[in-house]
């Protein structure tokens, strides 16, 4: 398996008048293929890792190579075109563009590429064939239920076939069918395209569809757990961790045990 | 903290928030006082110039309100609604709504009071600036002076006393039936796409050729008749091209997926037909009042050149004096008081002399003029025109002819006089302009001149000073005008009179070109505040697609474009209004307005560009950072 992501000794500290860590020494790798959960409770840093990962952020002091690919010593037009041809993303809120229709909204990061009208509109096609869209392709992102637009998000996020993509909460605005089903979609392309994934969550749930969940708790690496063969066994295992993160763990295994 | 030191403390501790609608209403104030102080003008209101120009000047002052009110009304309700937030949160902790209007109505009067004597102040200064730049550059010598516009100033604060509390009151209306919910989540509900009907689109399309191509067509006084249905037609175009067809065409290289999908164009255009929709109404209306304004200010910079441009052609010596009693003694005198003049100044001259004589027609009482030929070949060589080559006996037509009127030339006609029964038949007939004569008169050989001329007949004498350097007989030409003012005389200098009608189309000029440069910076500031107020969705929306992979190139281009159709999307239609209406116009003029309203279009475009460039830094970095 090769290295996809690679995280050196990351660093990041908040300026300001009064400077906060927010990730100390970070070391994590991911290889390809892998689909691997971050987790922790709120203020743990990892949304900042994400941000800084992406490339949306800078970080204080610290190497993240994707691909073999610094992306902070990129150019910014660069940085630009390197996003839009290896990496997706898929947010909380869908971020989709109102003024747009679905099929237009999934087509953006190929039309800013300058793709043929013909590739885009086969992209299209087959991608919302995939995610179970093609009925609302020609509406617009009011028109449709938030586990849709979420999954209009991930189509936007696939279109281009990226080597990694990042999801930030892509459950957290959902119910929780419409998330069972985006968790799904995701699995199914992790495993069909063998696309490296890094999903940033609170939920348990949607945790476990992941090979390998990390924690983070005050800006370092806590622990880190695999997957096994069953994925009820592994959502108790993030169950137990998350417990013990919240600092009654002793309490509960005692009773437990 | 009572309640109205917390309303109080909440502006000024909240300034960049209000900066925005505090500047926006001091703006509207600052053009309203300037726009005062030019129509109350002791100079303009006494009279000194055309009661016209007061009355036009009170005319757009009118608008000006209106317009300010409507501007001061959309930056108030767009600054609360970037507010809501705010007011939801007060209303949680347990405000009433009486208190939350008593706030707002709070906050309005102190940011109005504010505004008003901040704008007061600026418009005292930009007039003084301003008419001191109109003395320079456009060299008046009867400038507007600067006064102390009491009137102006109390006009202005009762108007917008009267404006901002009116406003605030419409703060209740814009507060009342929102729900707690609605105000903590903001505006998050997105916009219904724009809709447009395609009958109107045609029937825009319809409006707008029909009127140009009457406008084209028609020649003569028939351009009267055209003019008020044909406006009509423009103006409800107009309105139909920007609330239907524009948004029509738009939503329709939708469907033209080769063009809507290529790079940037999606994220351009589905933007565009959005702020199409929402500015409709204003670009509506700055398109019609910039027309005016072109059409206005391209005429009459025509009408100034039309003028010089006779003026210099009809009179081609320098001084001219008429004598409508004969070659007398005060004509004498008069003449010699000329002479000395041009000399004492060091002059190069020569003087020119001829008399006419003034006898009745036969069969009417139509008086009849008649000059020697060796007389009329003096001056006419002089003046750079031909001399008429006569037989013993004969005589020849002189008629007077301008570019303003028709171009026929008049047929030599014979008429025979009282008195001695003698027929003058003339051999043909020319235009000049060699003497100051407006009316038809008759050439005649010397040898039958002396037979017409006897003792005491009535005569006209013409002395004509023809001197190289035109242009600098002003002094002389404005001390003798002032002389012989009170005589019954006519005495003409051609560099003074031109030099009197530069000043007055000089003054009409200025005035009207800050009405048109205002009317372009307010549309400007007005497009800019509405960009202002939906720049928190777009920072929004850039940043998601920045991190899809947008590049900073990309980003500015979108951006560039939009403000570039904004912006000039009411200029360029209000361009090529004001050219067919001066295409028009010249057609009854039958006199080319073109090349003038050219530059005067292009002094316009050039201002409205500068303010672009400026804006397009700011805004791009607002939106980026």
């Amino acid at each position: 398996m090769t290295e996809m992501l690679s995280v050196r000794q990351l660093n990041k500290i908040y300026g300001g008048k009064v400077p906060s860590r927010a990730l100390t020494d970070i070391n994590l790798s991911i290889g390809d293929g892998e689909f691997v959960g971050i987790m922790g409770p709120s203020g743990s840093g990892k949304t900042t890792l994400l941000n800084l990962v992406a490339a949306i952020d800078a970080p204080t002091t610290g190497e993240v190579l994707i691909n073999g690919k610094n992306p902070h010593k990129l150019k910014k037009s660069e940085l630009a075109r390197f996003r839009r041809r290896e990496l997706g993303f898929v947010f909380q809120d869908f971020n989709l563009l109102n003024t747009l229709t679905v099929e237009e909204n999934i087509v953006l990061p190929l039309t800013l590429e300058g793709e043929r009208v013909r590739t885009m509109e086969e992209k299209v096609t087959e991608i919302a064939k995939k995610l179970g869209i093609e009925s609302i392709l020609k509406k617009r992102t009011y028109e449709i239920s938030g586990g849709q637009a979420q999954r209009t998000a991930i189509a936007r996020a696939m279109i281009h076939s990226p080597k990694f993509l990042f999801a930030d909460e892509p459950t957290g605005n959902l119910d929780s069918k419409s998330a069972k089903d985006v968790m799904e979609i995701l699995t199914a392309i992790n495993r069909s395209e063998r696309t490296a994934m890094m999903l940033v969550t609170h939920d348990a749930v949607a945790a476990s569809y992941c090979h390998r969940v990390i924690f983070i708790k005050d800006g370092q690496l806590f622990n880190e757990i695999h997957c096994g063969d069953s994925r009820q066994a592994f959502f108790q295992k993030i169950i137990d961790v998350l417990s013990l993160l919240g600092g009654n763990a002793h309490d509960l295994s005692t009773i437990r045990v | 903290m009572t309640f109205r030191q917390f309303a109080f403390n909440n502006v000024l501790r909240n300034k960049r928030t209000y900066a925005a609608y505090f500047l926006s209403s001091a703006f509207s104030v600052m053009v309203f006082f300037v726009y005062a102080i030019f129509a109350f003008h002791p100079d303009i209101a006494g009279g000194k110039f055309n009661p016209n120009i007061a009355t036009g000047l009170h005319f757009a002052e009118g608008l000006i309100y209106v317009f300010s009110f409507f501007f001061v009304l959309y930056s108030m309700s767009a600054f609360l609604k970037t507010r809501k937030k705010e007011f939801g949160l007060m209303v949680m902790l347990g405000m009433t709504n009486t208190q939350l209007r008593l706030m707002v109505f709070l906050e309005n009067v102190l940011i109005g009071f504010g505004a008003t004597i901040s704008g007061i102040g600026l418009g005292l200064i930009l007039a003084k600036v301003m008419l001191l730049s109109a003395e320079n550059l456009l060299d008046l010598e009867e400038t507007l002076p600067f006064y102390l516009p009491g009137k102006a100033l109390a006009l202005t604060f009762a108007a917008f006393l009267v404006l901002f509390v009116v406003i605030s009151m419409f703060t209740v209306v814009i507060l009342r039936g929102h729900k707690l919910i609605d105000l903590i989540k903001g505006s998050a509900m997105p916009k219904k796409e724009p809709k447009s009907s395609l009958l109107l689109s045609i029937f825009s399309a319809l409006l707008l050729g029909a009127g140009y191509a009457i406008a084209l067509s028609v020649k003569g006084t028939m351009v009267v008749v055209a003019m008020i249905p044909v406006t009509m037609m423009v103006i409800v175009g107009t309105y139909f091209l920007f609330t239907q067809l524009s948004v029509y065409a738009i939503n329709k290289s939708r469907n033209k997926r080769s063009f809507f999908w290529r790079k940037t164009n999606m994220l351009f255009l589905s933007d565009l037909a959005y702020r199409m929709k929402d500015n409709a109404r204003t670009f509506f209306m700055v398109s019609i009042l910039s027309t005016v304004a072109f059409a206005a200010i391209g005429s009459l910079v025509g009408f100034k050149t039309m003028s010089t441009n006779l003026l210099l052609k009809e009179n081609l010596f320098a001084l001219e004096y008429t004598s409508y009693s004969g070659p007398d003694a005060q004509a004498k005198r008069d003449v010699e008081t000329i002479q000395n003049a041009l000399q004492a100044d060091n002059f190069d001259y020569r003087m020119l002399q001829s008399v006419m004589i003034e006898q009745k027609a036969d069969n009417s009482d139509k008086s009849i003029f008649i000059v020697k030929a060796s007389e009329f070949n003096e001056i006419a060589a002089a003046a750079g025109e031909q001399p008429v080559q006569l037989k013993d006996g004969e005589s020849m037509l002189i008629y007077y002819m301008n570019e303003l009127m028709g171009k026929n030339a008049t047929n030599a006609y014979p008429v025979s006089l009282a008195g001695n029964g003698i027929e003058l038949k003339p051999v043909g007939s020319q235009s000049s302009h060699a003497y100051p004569m407006y009316t038809d008169y008759y050439v005649v050989a010397d040898e039958l001149y002396g037979k017409l001329a006897q003792a005491d007949m009535k005569t006209r004498a013409f002395y004509l000073f023809d001197v190289p350097n035109l242009k600098a007989t002003k002094n002389v030409g404005k001390t003798l005008d002032e002389k012989f003012a009170k005589g019954d005389n006519r005495f003409m200098s051609v560099a003074y009179n031109l030099s009197i009608m530069n000043q007055a189309y000089g003054v009409v000029f200025f005035i009207g070109l800050f009405i048109g440069a205002v009317f372009f910076v307010a549309s400007g500031s007005f497009l800019y505040f509405r960009l202002y107020a939906d720049m928190p969705d777009d920072k929004r929306k850039f940043s998601a697609i920045t991190k899809l992979g947008l590049t900073d190139r990309e980003l500015s281009g979108i951006l560039t474009k939009q403000l570039l159709i904004l912006f000039f999307v009411p200029i360029a239609v209000a361009f090529v209004h004001g050219a067919v209406a001066l295409t028009s116009m010249q057609n009854m003029f039958g006199y080319s307005l073109m090349k003038t309203s050219l530059t005067v279009l292009g002094t316009f475009v050039l201002i409205q560009l500068i303010y672009f460039l400026s804006i397009r830094v700011r805004y791009i970095k607002q939106v980026r950072a």
